[in-house]
């Protein structure tokens, strides 16, 4: 009997939900007078600060423009727990039952592509914030990016060890478990052997997986090969301690990577050991790039009162490119703002100029920072040819 | 035909018939829980037969699902996807143009896992308990991280995309109906009966004459080969595959979903591999705003899995064999029900 009694209590428990989700349903469709932005971020899991930052850009930026063609905005944000199974579901949810306009996310290239056959087939476009993989775009009308590839990052940096450091002989090391550094490893290594002519030019590429502590083995063999230069994009952790472990090596070749090591931790972690490390980015919190960066800076830290990162700007440029595409195309209908979207060139974002190429993706400066004395220095500005 | 057989094929039909009914009725999102709920059944079944009949502890499920889901798309993938996907590293030449049709990339997926499956048991299954559960998670991390490193012919960390959606309902339920079926007629077989038994106690089982290596290898095979055939759905309902799917929280959203139903009970594993699966999607309103009338609950992200948490905290206290601890809701079981009910009415 209390085996029976538990099970209807259970019952009972997992139909509530059932019937609020219908009420709240019928709510929303009867109301035309909104335009729904659907946003899905890993807000749980493995992934959640980076989800929780994004959200942080995009909230930002509905309190600032809260209407578009004298509609009120909504968004509507749904977790997808930093599992890509769950992003799928996540995005089936905001297509089928939400009925929204666009969608804005998310962190993770992963999570994007598992959503990327799902908005393609319904035809609402699909803005993604910080995910960087090239596949993500590729092949999906549906689907935009505010940040910049890995290919236009990966070109910078060539350029910047053949020409600023003159340089001729490189060594990679790639975090071979990240997406993110495999393709820039992929761009570099293709720009720098076209610069110098010479195929021979890497003479090496050390692979370790997120996570690793130890890079003994790979720094080893990179010392006697002698390198002018080590290009090594990746985590932050793992970078700061490949850094600090290099320096211990007495390896003296300058470090190369790209935007994830902006971050406190970099320098937290690698101390002294860091200084002179130069990377790529796209946005630099003491140099306002736009307009829009001065606005998105003093909004965000009078509300939240701390510099803000990156990744939140992107998020904030997600949400106000979907604002201006639903303006230069007078509808919220979703195949109206895609056309809009693919035809987006010079639009001011907080994180720089955004014009979006034929895959949809972003195409911007960047920025090239060094550490300093314990602190990022902006050291120039390279914009795309 | 006897009686008990017309019955069972008629429930079969109806099921048929309700599936069908759900398949022309219901929205995307929905055939979507559906779909995959049918999948977690495959798999929920597949760590069933290894964990609960067989006894053996493993927990490397999802290393086999990646086997069956990364061969099953590198066969189903177009030769143009293919060199768009593979843009770092080419892919290897003898994959490269090679297409076929889902169903027979499915039952290689399947049959690869298998046999990378008994591969792995044979050295493994001398460790027992704990042990065996080690080492079949390591396992499936190894294959993770191999997958991670050979670019040329899984992509590496880039994952592969593109993928044709060839998982609807025929598939995903036509597949777990058969995994059904097959579960049940595998426990009353000769090597149904031998598994249990070594699971109760194998040195009696092996002084009965059962040879112990020979069963638990088959169990693990067998169980791989659903592993793989379940990896190859998801793979194809998702359209896209990374070698960061199948970690160890894989192996755990199966584990939870055959704890959850019983250990050993193939009914139970059924109904709370779709009962999780439901419910995981039905909670998702407790992430956001939540209108009760007289007051108004801000959104707080995460409150889905909160609740889902003291759901499963509240059935492991109340039933700590699972839902269905190791019964099944068979014929006979639930003629008994009947009879019951109509004893106790006549008696009152």
């Amino acid at each position: 009997m209390k085996r029976i009694a538990l099970l209807l209590v259970l019952v009972m428990v997992l139909s509530i939900p059932l019937t609020a989700c219908q009420s709240s349903d019928n709510g929303s469709t009867a109301d035309s007078d909104v335009i729904k932005f659907g946003v899905f971020e890993p807000l749980t899991g493995a992934n959640a600060a980076g989800g929780a930052m994004e959200i942080e850009g995009i909230e930002l930026a509905q309190e600032l423009y809260p209407e578009v063609l004298g509609k009120k905005i909504e968004l509507v944000i749904v977790d997808n727990k930093s599992d890509k199974v769950e992003a799928a579901n996540a995005a089936t949810k905001l297509v089928d039952q939400d009925k929204v306009n666009a969608i804005i996310g998310s962190w993770g290239s992963s999570f994007s592509m598992a959503a990327g056959p799902i908005v393609m087939e319904a035809g609402i476009p699909a803005v993604g914030t910080s995910c960087t993989n090239p596949l993500v775009t590729l092949g999906n009308d549906y689907y935009f990016r505010v940040t910049f590839i890995d290919s236009f990052q990966g070109v910078v940096m060539a350029n910047y060890a053949f020409t600023e450091l003159g340089a001729t002989k490189v060594a990679i090391v790639q975090e071979i478990s990240n997406d993110y550094s495999v393709g820039l490893v992929k761009f570099f290594t293709d720009e720098f052997v076209r610069l110098t002519g010479d195929p021979g030019s890497i003479l090496y590429v050390a692979n370790y997986n997120t996570g690793d502590q130890d890079f003994t083995a790979q720094l080893t063999n990179i010392k006697q090969l002698n390198p002018d230069a080590i290009f090594a994009p990746g985590n932050y952790s793992e970078s700061a301690m490949l850094i600090k472990q290099a320096k211990e090596l007495d390896i003296k070749a300058p470090f190369l990577g790209a935007d994830t090591w902006e971050t406190p931790e970099f320098i937290d972690i690698g101390g002294s050991a860091v200084d002179g490390a130069v990377f790529s980015t796209f946005f630099d919190s003491q140099v306002p790039l736009t307009p829009e960066s001065s606005v998105f800076l003093d909004a965000y830290r009078a509300k939240f009162n701390k510099e803000p990162a990156s990744v939140t700007a992107l998020a904030y440029d997600a949400y106000i490119l979907l604002v201006d595409a639903i303006e230069r195309a007078g509808s919220a209908e979703p195949g109206k703002i895609k056309e809009a979207l693919a035809a987006t060139a010079g639009f001011d974002g907080a994180a720089g100029v955004v014009t979006l190429d034929e895959n949809g993706d972003a195409v911007k400066n960047a920025v090239i920072k060094t550490v300093k004395n314990g602190e990022f220095t902006y050291l120039t500005t390279i914009s795309p040819q | 035909m006897k009686r008990e057989n017309i019955i069972r094929i008629g429930l079969i039909v109806l099921v048929v018939l309700v599936l069908a009914i759900l398949n022309s009725t219901l929205g995307n999102y929905q055939l979507r829980i559906l779909n995959l709920a049918g999948i977690y059944v495959v798999l929920g079944l597949s760590l069933n037969l290894i964990n609960g009949f067989a006894g053996l502890f493993s927990l490397g499920h999802a290393g086999f699902m990646a086997i069956g889901a990364y061969t099953s798309a590198l066969l189903t993938m177009s030769v143009a996807q293919k060199q768009s996907n593979f843009f770092v590293k080419p892919i290897v030449p003898w994959l490269a143009n090679i297409e076929m049709p889902f169903l027979p990339a499915m039952l290689i997926g399947g049959l690869v896992a298998a046999v990378l499956g008994t591969l792995i048991a044979a050295p493994i299954l001398r460790l027992r308990d704990d042990y065996l559960a080690i080492a079949t998670l390591g396992f499936s991390e190894i294959i993770r991280v191999i997958f991670t490193n050979t670019m040329s012919l899984t992509n590496g960390a880039l994952g592969l995309k593109g993928l044709t959606r060839y998982t609807n309902v025929p598939y995903s339920w036509g597949i777990a109906i058969l995994t059904i079926l097959f579960m049940f007629s595998l426990r009353r077989s000769s090597y149904g009966k031998a598994f249990m038994a070594i699971r109760e106690d194998d040195v009696a089982a092996e002084s009965m004459g059962i040879d112990l290596f020979k069963h638990k290898l088959l169990a693990f095979t067998i169980g791989s080969f659903f592993a793989g055939i379940g990896g190859a759905l998801l793979a194809h309902l998702m359209g896209t595959i990374d070698p960061l799917m199948f970690r160890f929280l894989m192996t755990f959203n199966v584990l939870l979903i055959v704890v959850l139903g019983g250990i050993g009970s193939i009914t139970g594993t059924v109904i709370s591999a779709v009962v999780v699966t439901v419910a995981m999607e039905v909670l998702r309103f407790l992430d956001g705003t939540i209108d009760l009338g007289f007051m108004v609950i801000q959104s707080v992200p995460g409150m889905r899995m909160v609740l889902f948490s003291i759901l499963l905290m509240l059935v492991v206290l109340f039933y700590q064999n699972g839902l269905m601890g190791r019964d099944e809701i068979t014929l006979d079981s639930m003629g008994k029900f009947y009879k019951n009910k109509i004893k106790k009415g006549a008696k009152s």
